[in-house]
């Protein structure tokens, strides 16, 4: 047993020291492409340029840093050591590393928290970033030539203008009828907003309607309407 | 400066070509080490194989679904910047907003739907989607390790008696007090709250929201509403499908399929009464007129949007 917990502690820590590793190696060289994408069209940041970019970062990053922050936390159980790395390197992990990880891992009989499970879940979303990687490879090289043709042919405008209620539509779906409680709530009050903001934007709008979200889950929660029923 | 530039220049490939390999490298690195302990523990080959075949397969609609994002950006940014930005960490939720937001920010109005030609706004983008996303490979060298470490012993104490949960839930029960409606307990609704409120606001803006005044079927209206609803509704009927059916091969391929079937429902809705209309006029025949004025009211009911 005490045999077992020193290969086990070996094993986690490699993934820790190789996860890190490789983490800020990937957020050097994440940062080089908008580097090497200014120098290459010849732009010169000055005052101007970086007062837009922070106007830019100002409306994205408070929303996506915190979420960032509840994502590590959530994320890191569910996707053990290995694939906790890889997993955030890559993203998607919401519509792609996590439900693959988990299938993985229950196909398989194992859990999270286990050194099997670790490596299983490693080897499910590297799979899965790879084959991704080469979809989205294949599909950009065949359609590139393409491209202007068919994003500006009339017959097709209504589906890259309806491509958001379409997405976040099928996106959203198994999230409603799943935590319905938890949805009717802010979906209203982010309702009620646009009767007298019509203008706002969804990019806005998400903000008071994630707080409201959240803030609607934990009154529910707190006065018991959200307590499963005993089976 | 150049006032106009190819936004699908060799170069840029070239760059995004580079930051692609970097990442597929990674995930080649972290395969080949995780197989190789995976076979000193001893778990039998064919386990191992059978989590890289499910995973490949199950991993292909959702690729889609990611690609379909990239060409929903393309007629902006053209496919360098998207194809990277949801390669490396990005997701499809975020990435949307972000090039939104990003392009706002430049005061330009027309949102993701207008071709960037000013190479000053495109470098911008790439700056604001590229930082706004990469906090978490900021904390995570900090972060993840304690955290990790947390988990195992919770498990570890768990373990001791037998549990027969799920592994995405085991780690947050085994942190939960039952029955008392502390904070602790309240963890679990965060993500899905959070994911709710992010959602929703598209969902919202897609129901009462209005576009740009200028912009045709850009804002709420009946197309908005019957691609939302298309798509909602062959999501959860794929979805019930599939679980009663038990056919668990389908169930990654139900939020594709929604998404595509919402937007053909647009097209075929936008499209229809004008190509039934040449049809009508093309048979020539007095008698059907009515039924070709018929199919241009519709085109008028189609493209009402609430907010003009």
């Amino acid at each position: 047993m005490a045999k077992k917990t020193k290969k086990q502690k070996s094993y986690f820590d490699s993934v820790h020291s190789w996860g890190r590793i490789s983490s800020i190696s990937a957020l050097f060289v994440l940062l080089m492409f908008p580097l090497a994408i200014t120098l290459y069209l010849g732009v010169v940041p000055d005052k101007t340029f970086l007062s837009y970019v922070l106007n830019g970062l100002l409306k994205v990053a408070p929303l996506y840093w915190a979420l960032a922050v509840v994502e590590v936390i959530f994320y890191t159980p569910m996707l053990g050591a290995g694939g906790t790395y890889l997993s955030f390197v890559t993203g998607n992990i919401v519509n792609l590393k996590l439900p693959c990880a988990i299938s993985a891992m229950e196909n398989a009989k194992v859990k999270a928290t286990s050194e099997e499970g670790d490596v299983i879940s490693t080897i499910a979303i590297a799979t899965s970033a790879i084959v991704t990687t080469a979809v989205l490879a294949i599909g950009i090289i065949a359609f590139a030539p393409f491209l202007d043709s068919f994003t500006s042919s009339p017959l097709l405008v209504p589906a890259f203008k309806q491509v958001l209620p379409a997405l976040f539509g099928a996106l959203g779906a198994g999230y409603f009828v799943k935590h319905w409680k938890l949805s009717f709530a802010p979906i209203l009050f982010m309702l009620a907003i646009l009767v007298f903001v019509p203008d706002i934007g969804a990019s806005t709008l998400l903000i008071p309607g994630i707080i409201a979200s959240v803030v609607f889950a934990f009154i529910m929660y707190k006065v018991g309407f959200l307590d499963k029923k005993a089976k | 400066m150049p006032a106009k530039f190819d936004n699908g220049s060799i170069g840029l490939y070239l760059i995004a070509g580079a930051v692609i390999l970097f990442v597929l490298g990674q995930s080649l690195f972290f395969l080949i080490k995780a197989w190789k302990h995976g076979r000193k523990i001893g778990i039998d080959k064919k386990k191992l194989i059978s989590a890289v075949t499910s995973s490949a397969l199950f991993t292909i609609p959702s690729a889609l679904s990611v690609l379909a994002t990239v060409i929903a950006l393309a007629p902006a940014l053209g496919l360098v910047i998207p194809w990277v930005r949801l390669s490396v960490i990005g997701n499809l939720t975020y990435e949307t907003v972000a090039a939104t937001n990003a392009i706002e920010a430049f005061g330009i109005t027309t949102g993701i739907s207008e071709k960037i030609t000013d190479p000053e706004v495109y470098a911008g983008i790439a700056w604001v989607m590229t930082i706004g996303i990469c906090f978490s490979l900021i904390i995570l060298p900090f972060v993840a390790k304690p955290l990790h470490k947390k988990f195992l012993k919770l498990n570890q104490k768990t373990d001791e008696e037998p549990v027969a949960e799920e592994a995405a839930t085991v780690a947050a029960d085994a942190a939960k007090p039952k029955k008392k409606r502390g904070f602790a307990g309240f963890v679990d609704y965060v993500t899905p709250a959070l994911f709710i409120g992010l959602i929703g606001a598209y969902v919202a803006n897609a129901i009462l929201g209005s576009g740009k005044p200028d912009v045709a079927i850009d804002g709420a209206g009946v197309l908005s509403i019957l691609t939302l609803v298309t798509s909602i509704a062959v999501s959860i009927v794929l979805e019930l499908v599939a679980k009663k059916c038990k056919l668990t091969w389908l169930e990654p391929f139900v939020m594709p399929i929604g998404m595509i079937a919402g937007m053909v429902v647009a097209v075929l809705a936008y499209n229809l009464p004008e190509i039934g209309q040449k049809l009508v006029e093309a048979t020539d025949v007095a008698a059907l007129d009515w039924i070709g004025e018929k199919l241009m009211s519709l085109k008028d009911i189609v493209i009402i949007e609430w907010r003009g």
